[in-house]
């Protein structure tokens, strides 16, 4: 007994000074007290571990039958002990009423309410098949995939999932919006908004995981989150805010002569191999292979049920578009440009 | 004959002179068999069936996650394996073999019944779980169902047809389990041999009592969601798709409200074998019996209030997230106690360490493991955190895995040799729990770390900086499916070189043993009386009414 309980506090001593932050940044305000919970959890689990286990194997070794015994040797006929039986309710009993005042006290801090919701910058995060869009206030366009956020400024985040369609088969579905560093997370549900409360406390870039299952994109749905200085922030919202103003002002048409078919190689790899292989239409990972675009005698039409020319493969790449495997995204979600759109396309016709 | 105390309690409505004989044609005596013991065997082989072609499943996922981008299935396939495998494990595997395998072959012959209060209905429920299971598997030949064992609308909606027929498939094993669980409550309420109050009732038959009440009130539950996905996969009605006007959380409350008591469904039966193996190994009562008894009961009244702790992050309302982790946590208690009150039983014995306690042992600490994670997931903050991530899948293993199969595999090495008359190799069966155990933890253990670092469940591709664990959790698994093969041969080996096990070869006490092995057409020739509890052991037998020469056999 009394080495399980050396054992028992070494390990409770190990769970106590534990350096979560080194493993995984606590880089939002609430992952202090989420993680401060999980380390109670452990805590008092560590001697509940140690002891079913460490009682086990000793009862075990010390009350074996031995080969000496009488062959109906019995052990023991205590059938119960009301001070035990107390014991191992009442202390399990106490100590999940403990958790359950933590937890309580935990909830309200990632649910906005009262001030600290009043004051905070309130801004959308809308899942999509297979990205993260977010809504700024002040700003006339949507950021793809990439959230910025100032260190130290408490945020709201209404969270939804839409798509333009109101089709079943390419409607809305259920994404998860999870930042591992935050220790936060909300599914994202179409036709419900659910607001969450948080302050970025560390500057860095953080992965956005997708953590509900939503389509053959699901592997691939990682955003970032970069959370910046408050004067790196302004300079990256006024470059959006110069950005909305000159796509307002008309976009400029698209020079499909002057595509770099080499730059467009290195655009598909880094955009496009997400959803899409250079190798033939039926080896698809979410969209087609589009080793064949424009030669393929099995696929004479793309999938806006137009012919397989360049310029209807531009409408694509610049509006998006819906088909039977899913969203293909515009050009605003991926973040291309028009002289990307024109590379792409000519690195496209290169294939066969 | 011992004749101290009047017998109390029901008497079987059909004691009395008059045995059938049993039917001599082999479609009555094997296939169409009213026989609980033969139905139970059905369930054993079918069920086992299932386990390889759902376990073979698990193998190829990991075979496509050794690699953070391996080729090895495509995203589609592998999506497919996943929801395959999860609803396999539980509809196919782990539900009929816990009730339709160990409930059908032991709980009668413990209540001294001669079969099931309707063996005709028990009959039917087997027959349905085959189609079920051709359905689910035949699914790949339509586009099979992507979107995990859980199917959440709106996704399932827009899968290929599989999906439609994973509905029907899971229906239909719904329908088998609400006849069963309706069949064994009555079974167990008016078929107990006289004297047998429920107090004095084997532990096993309390879980079995409490499973089927969950079993025959909750599955409609799930029946009524799977209804509504397959009547608007098919004819469009809106009950999930909001862009019409359905709500996708509707789902995930039906479901989860029949799929969490499904979780004690899975797991109380392994609880009652658990609590039969150890006093027969311990030789000595089982230390609170009443306490273990009625946690069985309170477990299974909890059960049904808790399921909205699978949707912390569903958007409920704050209440609702306080009301559920509460409950939740009030679960914890009771199932506590089952576990203390087993190490207790252990305290003070003359233990014999057989295979069968030997996967009771690993169950204790594998499912306290399971336990307390399940602990961490009810806190509404750390959940936020764990939800969706390998650390639900690790801790569902635990729990599922180190518990319920755990539980399955200690059973079926305790009651071999009452259903086939052999004993299983002891040496085989040591060395298959080692490995299983060994490679069980390798595998699940470490899902628990890359969960909580931020990895996310049905992925088919991940982050390279998981690549190691990953690498080393698929080896493990590889391992893990090889320790299988052992008792696949175990099993196979002792129907030619199995010992011969005699009525009693464990020196148990409770009624199954106090017949010939295999157990004979009838049971039991003369209804047996019962004087006292179950584990009473160097007290004298508490029966009266049966054979003393096969009662009375030394231990081995």
């Amino acid at each position: 007994m009394i080495l399980l309980g050396v054992i028992s506090a070494a390990l409770m001593y190990g769970v106590a000074v534990f350096p979560v932050d080194r493993y995984l940044p606590e880089a939002s305000t609430v992952s202090l007290p989420i993680d401060w919970i999980f380390k109670f959890c452990a805590f008092f689990s560590v001697p509940i571990l140690v002891y079913v286990n460490g009682l086990m194997l000793y009862f075990v070794v010390r009350y074996r039958h031995r080969p000496d015994e009488p062959m109906d040797a019995v052990g023991s006929p205590i059938h119960e002990s009301r001070l035990l039986e107390t014991v191992w309710t009442v202390i399990p009993a106490l100590l999940l009423i403990a958790l359950a005042v933590v937890s309580y006290l935990v909830i309200p801090l990632y649910y906005p309410t009262g001030q600290a919701a009043a004051s905070a910058v309130t801004m959308e995060a809308i899942g999509h098949k297979f990205y993260f869009e977010f809504r700024y206030p002040g700003l006339t366009q949507s950021v793809m995939n990439e959230m910025h956020l100032p260190v130290g400024v408490p945020v709201t985040l209404d969270i939804t999932s839409a798509e333009e369609t109101t089709d079943v088969a390419t409607g809305a579905v259920i994404h998860g919006f999870w930042i591992p560093e935050f220790r936060l997370k909300q599914d994202m549900i179409p036709g419900m908004v659910v607001p969450i409360h948080f302050t970025p406390r560390e500057i860095g870039t953080f992965r956005i995981v997708c953590s509900e299952f939503c389509g053959l994109g699901h592997s691939h749905m990682w955003g970032t989150v970069v959370v910046q200085s408050k004067p790196d922030f302004d300079r990256w919202y006024a470059q959006q805010v110069q950005a909305g103003r000159s796509a307002a002002a008309g976009v400029a048409p698209i020079n499909l002569a002057a595509g770099n078919a080499a730059a467009g190689q290195a655009l598909f790899a880094a955009k496009c191999t997400l959803c899409h292989n250079a190798a033939p239409f039926a080896q698809r990972k979410v969209g087609p292979g589009l080793a064949n675009l424009f030669h393929d005698p099995a696929h004479p039409r793309l999938v806006t049920g137009k012919p397989a020319t360049p310029d209807n493969v531009v409408d694509i790449l610049e509006h998006g578009a819906h088909g039977d495997m899913g969203v293909m995204p515009n050009m605003q979600a991926n973040g291309l440009t028009a002289k990307d759109i024109a590379n792409l396309v000519a690195y496209l016709k290169t294939l066969h | 004959m011992n004749e101290q105390s009047a017998p109390v309690g029901t008497v079987a409505s059909h004691v009395g002179g008059h045995i059938h004989p049993p039917p001599d044609s082999f479609v009555k005596k094997y296939i169409f068999s009213l026989d609980h013991k033969v139905i139970a065997v059905q369930y054993f082989i079918t069920g086992g069936l299932f386990f390889i072609l759902a376990g073979l499943l698990a193998e190829l996922m990991r075979a496509q996650l050794m690699g953070p981008n391996n080729h090895v299935l495509s995203v589609e396939t592998y999506n497919e394996a996943y929801s395959v495998h999860g609803s396999a494990m539980v509809w196919l595997v782990i539900i009929p073999l816990l009730t339709g395998g160990f409930g059908n072959l032991v709980m009668p012959l413990q209540i001294g019944a001669r079969d099931v209060a309707f063996p005709w209905l028990n009959m039917l429920s087997f027959w349905l779980f085959p189609p079920a299971g051709i359905l689910l598997f035949a699914s790949f030949l339509f586009g099979a169902p992507q979107a995990g064992w859980t199917e959440y609308p709106p996704i399932s909606l827009q899968m290929p047809f599989g999906t439609s027929l994973w509905c029907l498939a899971i229906f239909l094993i719904g329908v088998s389990a609400t006849i069963t669980g309706l069949n064994f409550l009555v079974t167990i309420v008016k078929m107990r041999a006289p004297g047998m109050t429920y107090t004095r009732m084997p532990l096993f038959v309390w879980a079995t009592g409490t499973t089927a009440l969950l079993s025959m009130i909750a599955t409609a539950n799930l029946s009524a969601a799977l209804a509504g996905l397959f009547i608007e996969r098919t004819f469009g009605v809106p009950f999930y798709n909001v862009a019409r006007g359905g709500a996708p959380v509707l789902w995930q409350h039906v479901f989860w409200f029949y799929s969490h008591p499904a979780v004690y469904i899975m797991i109380l039966p392994a609880f009652g074998i658990v609590s039969e193996i150890i006093p027969t190994f311990v030789r000595r009562p089982i230390f609170g019996y009443k306490m273990i008894a009625y946690s069985s009961a309170a477990i299974g009244l909890l059960s049904f209030m808790v399921w909205a702790h699978h949707m912390f992050t569903s958007g409920l309302a704050h209440w609702e997230q306080l009301l559920f982790m509460a409950l939740t946590m009030a679960i914890a208690i009771p199932t506590g106690i089952k576990i203390f009150s087993w190490v207790a039983t252990l305290w003070g014995g003359k233990i014999r360490l057989d295979t069968p306690l030997l996967f009771v042992l690993g169950f204790l600490s594998t499912f306290t493991f399971g336990g307390i994670t399940g602990i961490m997931l009810a806190s509404v903050p750390a959940d936020i955190h764990e939800h969706g991530t390998y650390f639900v899948v690790a801790h569902l293993h635990y729990v599922l895995f180190g518990g319920s199969v755990f539980g399955i595999f200690a059973g079926l090495y305790y009651w071999w040799p009452k259903m086939t008359g052999r004993l299983l190799d002891e040496r085989l069966g040591k060395i298959h729990f080692w490995l299983m155990f060994t490679a069980f933890n390798a595998t699940f253990l470490p899902m628990h770390w890359i969960g909580l670092l931020g990895m996310p469940r049905r992925v088919a591709t991940y982050d390279p900086v998981y690549a190691g664990t990953n690498e080393f959790v698929s080896i493990s698994a590889f391992v893990l499916g090889f320790s299988f093969l052992i008792f696949l041969y175990n099993a196979l080996r002792s129907a030619r070189h199995g010992e011969i096990a005699g009525p009693n070869p464990w020196g148990a006490r409770t009624l199954e043993w106090m017949i010939p092995s295999p157990a004979p057409y009838y049971n039991f020739k003369d209804i047996p009386i019962v004087l006292s509890g179950p584990y009473e052991y160097g007290a004298p037998l508490p029966y009266a009414n049966i054979r003393q020469d096969l009662a009375t056999v030394p231990v081995h």
